[in-house]
């Protein structure tokens, strides 16, 4: 049986040890959490629903758990997630998904300015539009955009791969927009059919970094 | 100003092996990290080819099989040429050359303002009547978090290593500081670059992952630094040592980050910090997820969540505006607090950085004190005074300025061999200190280079005791700032201390230090 836990007037110690108890085979469902940063930090396993909006920092250091959204994300949602899946049904703040090493976080509205930060290898997909600097010195890892995104996109790219469905405002340095490979198209369709969204595949542009070690020599 | 071109290389070619056989021996150009010696590949000779490049570390007369090279300093060059000496000609044509600015590590090379003009007052009869350092206690634990966390962390003695990353040092070197902070009961941190699994168990003194066989006694602690680069971090990473430390900056670059260059990212240290081998593993200067300081408090709450609220959250500050930034610490909810002076910086830097950025460290405790005063929390929270810590004597003077204990970085490179060559990032170390190439680390050995570092520690720790029950204490913590003298105008308008002959503080500092407003063009 599910458990629903109301988070209304909790602080975030209270809300962890009713959540980590309940965590198990069944959903936790989680309402009135907006007033909490850091909600379901580090679980390594579990299903997590927190209806309506979210605090900041929700799924932070995500090990394996599985936590959707209902409605929207503060900022830095699955921040330095390792694995797990995160999914949001609507938009995200400023940095979502900075700092992963792995897992999939899916937004389905926008998301905003910074989203995939320094992502080391997580699937990060926003089928809206995202804001300035998306994929700032990413070094590993999917960044895919359905929508648009701002300026600076993908700046300092080290390693990994952005995906962009639409345009973006300026494109960062060191960058190099390449054509999709087989591969890549696989991998989005993939990743498309997994979360259910629908997408232009052959609108999509692939940029990659145009050196890996662009600061010292 | 540089210390290349300040000293004169001499090779007796009487004695030189390879003078008398060219060929035989080229010792002094493999071991030199900074291309003094070349090996002429036709004739076999070795030349001094860059007299102006030895900044004095003198490895190659300690290597050199004939004792045949002597090193001295060129000092009267800086009288008589400044300001164009040869170091600043040097440098000059180098970035005419190249474009491109000096890096380097080790720390801030001229003189600062430093513990060693502040003396320590003895105890006679006037004051507590001194106590025996041969027969009689002097506690020396300091414990971090006690009224905070499930799980305090409880040094045996009143010291740390400071954070310095597998990646910046070897793997030989990370588990030296691992096995000496066993055998000392003090702790060892890992610094930004990731978890060694051997860090673990050999920093809390077992000798395998089970934690079953005891090896080193009496055990100490593992700080597990969480920064802005977040290589190899994961909720399993954070619970597995003693206390989570927030690195906001160091000594070597405050608001710079971290800098691992591309030459130390090897195959394991890429899979270690998840990146590209060979890279530049850049950490950023900021966090780019903490916007407001209101982010910080929910980001230090969210570690205590995914520890379990166990263990102490301390924070690491470069030497910046310690009054602010140590109340903010406080704010956001440390449990202790390192701050970092001018002179600390084991890290590879910019020049310009490590050599003109940030205040000296005991101009950084006075105002970090009146903070922790301040909110009440004065050895509560502890303060961690870091930068050019060399012994016990600064050690002791800088508790006695208020701090409950103190880190070496620069000291424990030392301790372990190293000469000071100031070409850490080079990755060439021949001490395999901070060099990843295996035939280097081969010199390290773990176990002697920790029982070096247990031996300084406890040498050290006899120091503080000596002084601590000379001036009438049997307890670290009762030190205070009347158990030290400013020696100079300069210290004692710059700490507060009482002037030595004069006896008390000058005018200015009456009534103790007062915090000056924060400007508001200063960007907060």
């Amino acid at each position: 049986m599910m458990t629903a836990i109301n988070a209304k007037s909790k602080n975030l110690k209270a809300l962890s040890s009713l959540m980590k108890e309940a965590l198990g085979e069944e959903p936790v469902e989680v309402t009135n959490t907006k007033h909490l940063s850091g909600v379901a930090t580090g679980y390594k396993h579990g299903k997590v629903i927190i209806k309506g909006d979210a605090g900041d920092y929700l799924g932070v250091l995500n090990d394996g758990a599985n936590i959707s959204l209902t409605g929207n994300a503060g900022k830095y949602i699955a921040d330095n997630m390792t694995a797990g899946t995160i999914v949001v049904d609507g938009d995200a703040g400023h940095g979502a998904g900075m700092y992963c090493y792995g897992g999939d976080l899916v937004i389905r509205g926008d998301a905003g300015d910074f989203t995939g930060t320094m992502n080391k290898g997580a699937t990060i997909l926003v089928v809206g539009n995202v804001g300035a600097e998306a994929g700032t010195y990413m070094l590993a890892g999917d960044l895919i955009i359905v929508g648009n995104a701002g300026e600076n996109f993908a700046n300092y790219l080290i390693r990994g791969n952005a995906y962009i469905g639409g345009d973006w405002e300026t494109l960062g340095h060191n960058t190099n927009v390449v054509p999709l490979s087989e591969e890549d198209i696989d991998k989005l369709r993939a990743v498309f059919e997994t979360h259910d969204v629908e997408a232009p595949l052959d609108e999509f542009k692939k940029i990659v970094a145009a050196s890996e070690k662009p600061f010292y020599r | 100003m540089s210390v290349v071109g300040a000293f004169c290389v001499s090779v007796n070619r009487e004695i030189c092996v390879n003078s008398q056989m060219p060929g035989k021996c080229a010792v002094c150009a493999e071991v030199c990290p900074h291309g003094v010696y070349a090996l002429d590949p036709l004739t076999g000779m070795m030349h001094i080819q860059n007299y102006n490049a030895c900044v004095g570390c003198r490895i190659c007369s300690e290597f050199c099989p004939a004792d045949a090279i002597r090193i001295n300093p060129a000092e009267s060059e800086y009288i008589s040429r400044f300001p164009w000496t040869l170091s600043t000609i040097e440098e000059i044509h180098y970035k005419a050359q190249t474009g491109d600015y000096l890096l380097r590590g080790f720390g801030t090379q001229q003189p600062t303002p430093h513990f060693d003009t502040i003396t320590v007052v003895p105890s006679q009869i006037a004051s507590a009547a001194p106590r025996d350092k041969y027969r009689e206690e002097c506690d020396m634990e300091v414990v971090i978090g006690e009224d905070t966390c499930e799980k305090p962390l409880r040094l045996k003695l009143p010291f740390v290593w400071a954070a310095m990353s597998y990646g910046a040092l070897s793997k030989e070197a990370k588990l030296a500081l691992a096995i000496s902070a066993a055998q000392t009961g003090i702790a060892t941190n890992t610094g930004e670059g990731g978890l060694l699994p051997e860090e673990a168990y050999f920093s809390r003194g077992y000798a395998d992952s089970e934690f079953t066989q005891k090896e080193w006694d009496p055990g100490g602690h593992l700080v597990i630094q969480w920064s802005t680069g977040r290589w190899g971090v994961s909720a399993d990473y954070l619970n597995s040592g003693d206390a989570i430390e927030v690195k906001i900056g160091q000594g070597a670059k405050p608001g710079m980050g971290g800098h691992l260059l591309g030459s130390k990212v090897t195959e394991e240290i890429a899979r270690v910090r998840g990146i590209p081998v060979g890279s530049d593993a850049l950490s950023p200067c900021r966090y780019y997820d903490v916007e407001t300081i209101d982010d910080m408090k929910h980001m230090v709450e969210f570690l205590r969540d995914v520890t379990d609220y166990k263990f102490p959250i301390l924070f690491k500050l470069g030497p910046s505006r310690p009054y602010d930034d140590v109340s903010a610490c406080i704010e956001v909810g440390a449990d202790a607090i390192s701050i970092d002076g001018l002179v600390g910086g084991t890290g590879c830097s910019p020049n310009v950085v490590t050599q003109g950025v940030g205040i000296p460290t005991i101009a950084c405790l006075p105002p970090a004190v009146q903070a922790l005063k301040d909110h009440g929390v004065h050895r509560k929270v502890k303060l961690i005074a870091l930068g050019g810590i060399r012994n016990g004597l600064d050690a002791y003077k800088a508790m006695a300025m208020g701090a409950d204990a103190v880190g070496f970085g620069s000291a424990a490179e030392i301790a372990m061999g190293c000469r000071v060559c100031y070409a850490c990032q080079k990755g060439n170390c021949p001490y395999g200190i901070t060099s990843q190439k295996p035939e280097f680390r081969a010199r390290l050995d773990p176990v002697e280079a920790g029982q070096k570092l247990t031996n300084f520690i406890h040498a050290c720790a006899e120091e503080v005791k000596i002084l601590t029950m000379l001036s009438g204490h049997n307890s670290i913590s009762d030190l205070s700032t009347e158990d030290i003298r400013a020696m100079d105008l300069n210290t004692a308008a710059l700490t507060g201390l009482k002037l030595v002959g004069y006896e008390r503080p000058l005018s200015m500092w009456e009534g103790g230090f007062t915090p000056a407003t924060l400007s508001s063009d200063n960007g907060k």
